[in-house]
């Protein structure tokens, strides 16, 4: 059941109702009816799946927690000495636990999403080392949102191992933190030391968030069949002919390719964080206008947050700050290389945690290189900042000003798309055609007299210019502090409703629909 | 509290940082930069930072920062 169909929102507004009617106490009942009714259409007996990594996330907080109040009950009693060398014991034996329960919940993860390809890289291996041949051969089916449940997963875990919060006492209300309908499907991968206490008490039925809700829905849709869907057009008809198309259509491919995934992806986000909004749930923004970013960091700081964060929280920071790093580190800098001393753990914790975010996008290896892309892009910034500041300074460039400001996020811009041209070749050599394409067969005039061959017309093009002027305007607003939706909501009550009806009026005729009416898959709910 | 300074002057200089309420929300610290800095305050403290303690709260400013020090120095 796609969130694009008007299945998905009979069955939304039947669990709002249910919601609704249901006393407070029980509310979250109904959130977990529906969830596990939505998670069962879309994924069937695959459910066990997402069960058993529910069972050994909630097994292991548990104990985790036991220990814990083991530990704390125990201490009191103890000399600093005896005190020192139980906490040492008692940290060992929890890591142990954390480990089994990531094991089990990674362990799926791996051999349903990249078991195939695993399989594919052992058949890679010489023939004369007469390696036994891999059971997988062939993708496997996936649950839905596994990509995304395990992350959650994972990191519910790993904060109850570090005291962020406490184990969840209810398997149920566990099992509902990690399949909540609206987000199970694309994210945003929520923290549960945020989300389990909106999620788990009863919120009634309140008008304003409600038309609120509606408001962000509907908005995602606009973005989703107006701009993304449509801008697929084009997109794909120009992919099909990567390797004669001219130059500048291909590069306007990459733009409007960047175009599509954010527009659908964060439009997916609207639609997520309205419907959950409907419940009186707040979940995590997933998006910060990206694009207006002043360099790749930056970029992913607003892109895709709550990977971002994940990876940084869980990953980044648990290799950078680990004591071989650390030694390293130590090392480098009293050997006299005090800059590289301080940059070597981060560079370093950085090559696996962009390995990992571009893996976590597929099972191939072009994904690896995707991350591995922004990865060498943060390495030079990194590495060449001194050098930078300086020729800024001798040059007195300001960095802080206007100017400089918008040749910054030009540049990030341009290598989002060198990225997304990556994300979306078939492989790496696929990509090192396109790039080749763009630059060794640049023509303006071939592009301009073959652009409206791409089942895209003048019309198609003007829809979307006014899109992108729409999505520009709220994004300028929005980087200068104003609420664009409290401002709508203080206007006179037939303003309000014109500006609605007008938005759900482009939707319905200017939605880009394909056969039957139903709209393009989203990409990112292929994870 | 001057060595702290001195130490964020080293990771990013020209900041005041002791005018500043929030360094992150500033743009001024960011995970990377973060990193060079434990890296720095475990060896200069002779402590140990863990990801436990990379958490907004303790490196929200200098005061937060100091006091994340102190208290790791005493356990």
């Amino acid at each position: 059941m796609s969130y694009i169909s008007y299945q998905f929102f009979l069955f939304l507004g039947a669990v709002l109702l249910g919601y609704t009617v249901t006393p407070s106490k029980y509310k979250w009942c109904v959130l977990l009816a529906g969830s596990a009714v939505f998670y069962w259409m879309n994924s069937r007996w695959l459910t066990v799946f997402l069960l058993c990594t529910t069972t050994a996330v909630y097994a292991a907080a548990r104990m985790l927690d036991s220990m814990e109040e083991g530990f704390s009950l125990a201490k009191g009693h103890l000399e600093r000495e005896e005190k020192k060398r139980l906490k040492a014991l008692v940290a060992g034996q929890k890591r142990g636990v954390v480990i089994c329960g990531l094991a089990v919940a990674f362990g799926l993860l791996l051999w349903l999403k990249y078991g195939a390809f695993f399989a594919g890289c052992w058949q890679h291996l010489p023939h004369h080392w007469r390696l036994p041949q891999p059971p997988v051969k062939t993708r496997m089916f996936l649950p839905l949102g596994i990509s995304y449940y395990t992350l959650q997963a994972a990191g519910y875990l790993i904060d109850v191992s570090r005291g962020k919060c406490k184990a969840c006492r209810n398997f149920a209300k566990l099992a509902l933190f990690l399949t909540f309908f609206p987000q199970i499907t694309e994210g945003p991968i929520g923290r549960y030391d945020r989300l389990s206490a909106p999620l788990f008490e009863g919120h009634p039925f309140e008008y304003e968030r409600f038309t609120k809700g509606l408001q962000r829905i509907v908005f995602g849709l606009f973005k989703k069949l107006v701009i993304a869907d449509r801008v697929n057009l084009f997109v794909s008809a120009v992919f099909e002919e990567s390797g004669t198309a001219p130059g500048g259509i291909l590069l306007l491919a990459g733009i409007l390719y960047t175009l599509q995934i954010y527009a659908e992806f964060s439009g997916c986000m609207d639609l997520v964080i309205g419907c959950a909004e409907l419940f009186g749930i707040p979940l995590d923004e997933n998006f910060a206008r990206p694009f207006f970013a002043k360099s790749v960091s930056e970029f992913w700081r607003r892109w895709h947050i709550t990977l971002g964060a994940w990876f940084k929280d869980y990953v980044f920071y648990s290799i950078s700050l680990s004591k071989p790093f650390m030694r390293l580190s130590k090392f480098v800098r009293r050997r006299g290389n005090d800059f590289l001393g301080a940059v070597l753990p981060a560079a370093m914790a950085l090559f696996f945690t962009w390995l990992g975010t571009g893996f976590w996008h597929g099972a191939a290896w072009k994904y690896a290189a995707y991350g591995l892309y922004y990865y060498l892009i943060m390495l030079a910034g990194m590495l060449l900042e001194p050098l930078f500041a300086k020729v800024c300074g001798s040059l007195r460039i300001h960095r802080q000003g206007r100017a400089f400001s918008l040749f910054a996020m030009g540049r990030t811009a341009l290598a989002v798309v060198g990225g997304m041209l990556l994300f979306r070749a078939e492989s790496v050599s696929e990509w090192g055609t396109i790039l080749a394409g763009i630059f060794g067969r640049f023509s303006l005039r071939e592009t301009l007299a073959s652009v409206l061959r791409y089942d895209m017309d003048r019309k198609d093009f003007a829809v979307i210019a006014v899109g992108v002027v729409i999505l520009l305007v709220i994004g300028i607003l929005q980087e200068k502090g104003i609420h664009v939706r409290e401002a709508i909501a203080r206007r006179p009550l037939p303003v309000r409703w014109a500006l609605y009806l007008a938005l759900v009026m482009a939707v319905i005729v200017f939605g880009a629909y394909g056969r039957g009416y139903e709209a393009v898959d989203f990409i990112y709910g292929q994870f | 509290m001057d060595r702290l300074i001195e130490i964020l002057e080293e990771i990013k200089p020209g900041v005041e940082y002791k005018a500043i309420p929030d360094l992150l929300e500033a743009k001024i610290l960011d995970s990377l930069k973060i990193v060079q800095l434990v890296a720095e305050l475990n060896d200069e403290f002779d402590i140990e930072i863990t990801p436990i303690d990379v958490v907004p709260e303790n490196f929200r400013n200098v005061d937060t920062i100091l006091a994340l020090v102190e208290r790791l120095s005493e356990e």
